[in-house]
């Protein structure tokens, strides 16, 4: 690896160390423990669903349902654990547990995501219009299932999750960190990880060299969807509330994330830690504007011009290879 | 091997299902009447307040006699004195009671005046429709901290508004006379850039017309 490419991979740790020292001396309060605990709290959501993207990108597709899933997933689990599942032609109600709720909310995650693993390979369907689909399916089905209202008052053993410390660590930042180890595990020491990287880069090639390019795209969609539904879990946990509009727009802010952390939007480059990096590049520049007062409409803007700053960069180099 | 890894799966998710079980069946029965019992009746509550703790509650009130002048005089001081807000309401309300004659009756208020021998209405009995949260408020016996859900504690506001509506201002409405003397327990809400309390809007929860 020469000192150029060096420097490309480091990008955005450099720009977070630069984001970090410059808010640091804008800001008193933004070394704090607390602010710190806090940007890791915030981001925890935002990781989940990143790491699924990561994925997905890596794969040279995109999935703009994982906010609707997130909905979905977590007013499915509140909506057990609160009302249960009614089965009338057996009178009986099937009253489940924080952790059936907690199963079940991933199941369908990984329900929808599967659908949209099956719609983009076997209906040959653009993963942007499948996931779109998806999108006001998932959306539309929140609506049925909650009847618009939030669902309300879980309880303290569904609520760990979300509002549970560990160590004095938020339980939502362990859940993500472990996510994180487990799918850098997967994306760098297992065959799946090469063959999605392979996918990525030239899928004709992986094609031909014998992988079955569907089953990893409809693993990987699946993943996908199951981790938006552990982002759906935090977010209703943490609000003691399933909320029906909750995960709206969610995908852009993952997204982002993901191509702040170098992953190349056409595939096959870029890695789980990247991401990281391109959450705490975006929950550091919230953070910090929000320190500094800066109106709302702003740190929209400023978001906007890095993001676009992130792809411009990743094409240019591209262009240059 | 392949049929083996299977097995190892199943083995594995059978015994964590069974350590921690997904969910219990309950008979339709039973749960519908575990929900209805577990579910908040606001109009329930509304009448045991109205019934155990609202009589207990009167010697908090202050009297219009006393309110009126001290607002006219300092209406900062009176107000930290006697009034209560909740959450970051931008009103005041008042739990306070009074005697006068009755100056005129409409529709929806009766005005009445408090000082001996005034002719100006100083308290407004209101007859109409009751909206808002004075009365639940008003009292400083309900907090909404004490209830997990906001639909519920909002339930408690109409359940009351409702109690009155359907037993105190029917009567009064039948009772009052112009020139009659007239005793009232009730709630107000003022606004908090009010500078002056006269006419006094008050939610009437007890009248009684001689």
């Amino acid at each position: 690896m020469n000192a150029k490419e060096l420097l490309k991979k480091l990008q955005p740790l450099i720009a977070l160390v630069v984001m970090v020292v410059a808010m640091s001396l804008l800001s008193d309060k933004f070394l704090t423990f607390a602010n710190q605990r806090n940007i890791l709290l915030q981001i925890s959501v935002n990781l989940c669903l990143s790491i699924g993207m990561t994925l997905i990108i890596l794969t040279g597709g995109i999935d703009l349902s994982v906010g609707a899933m997130l909905g979905l997933a977590g007013a499915v689990a509140a909506g057990l654990l609160k009302n249960g599942l009614a089965l009338k032609v057996f009178g009986v109600v099937l009253q489940f547990t924080p952790f059936g709720a907690i199963v079940a909310g991933i199941l369908i995650g990984l329900a929808l995501g599967f659908f949209n693993g099956i719609a983009i390979t076997r209906f040959k369907l653009p993963p942007f219009v499948a996931t779109l689909g998806m999108l006001s399916i998932a959306r539309g089905l929140t609506m049925l299932w909650t009847g618009g209202f939030p669902v309300t008052d879980l309880g303290s053993q569904f609520g760990f999750i979300g509002a549970g410390f560990f160590l004095g660590v938020p339980m939502a930042v362990w859940i993500s960190a472990a996510l994180v180890a487990i799918f850098y595990f997967i994306s760098k020491r297992t065959t799946l990880g090469r063959y999605i990287y392979a996918v990525g880069g030239s899928e004709k090639a992986t094609a031909f060299s014998g992988i079955n390019v569907n089953r990893v795209k409809i693993w990987v969609y699946a993943l996908g969807g199951a981790l938006a539904a552990v982002a759906g879990l935090i977010v209703t946990a943490r609000l003691d509330a399933a909320d029906p509009k909750a995960g709206l727009g969610y995908e852009l802010d993952s997204i982002a994330a993901v191509v702040i952390g170098g992953t190349s939007l056409s595939g096959g480059r870029g890695s789980i830690l990247g991401t990281v990096l391109g959450c705490l590049i975006i929950g550091v520049l919230n953070n910090g504007l929000f320190l500094l007062d800066v109106s709302p409409f702003w740190q929209q803007v400023v978001k906007g011009f890095v993001i676009l700053a992130a792809v411009a960069a990743d094409k240019l180099g591209s262009r240059k290879e | 091997m392949r049929a083996v890894r299977w097995l190892i799966a199943i083995v594995v998710i059978a015994s964590v299902c069974w350590l921690f079980p997904l969910f219990h069946v309950m008979s339709l029965k039973t749960a519908t009447a575990e929900k209805v019992a577990a579910t908040f009746n606001a109009t329930q509550f509304a009448e045991m307040f109205w019934t155990n703790q609202l009589p207990t509650a009167l010697e908090k009130t202050v009297t219009a006699k006393t309110l009126l002048p001290a607002f006219q005089s300092d209406a900062a001081a009176a107000k930290k004195k006697f009034s209560r807000s909740v959450g970051l309401s931008e009103g005041y309300f008042y739990f306070l009671r009074g005697e006068g004659k009755i100056l005129s009756v409409s529709d929806d208020e009766v005005s009445l005046a408090v000082t001996e021998g005034s002719t100006n209405a100083e308290v407004s009995l209101q007859t109409g429709l009751i909206f808002g949260n004075a009365l639940r408020d008003g009292t400083g016996l309900l907090s909404a901290n004490d209830y997990p859900n906001s639909q519920d504690f909002n339930d408690i506001s109409a359940a009351l508004n409702h109690i009155v509506e359907t037993r105190t201002l029917p009567k009064l409405r039948e009772q009052a006379k112009v020139g009659a003397k007239i005793s009232f327990v009730g709630c107000a809400e003022v606004g908090d850039e009010a500078t002056d309390l006269k006419p006094l809007k008050v939610i009437p929860f007890q009248t009684k017309t001689e």
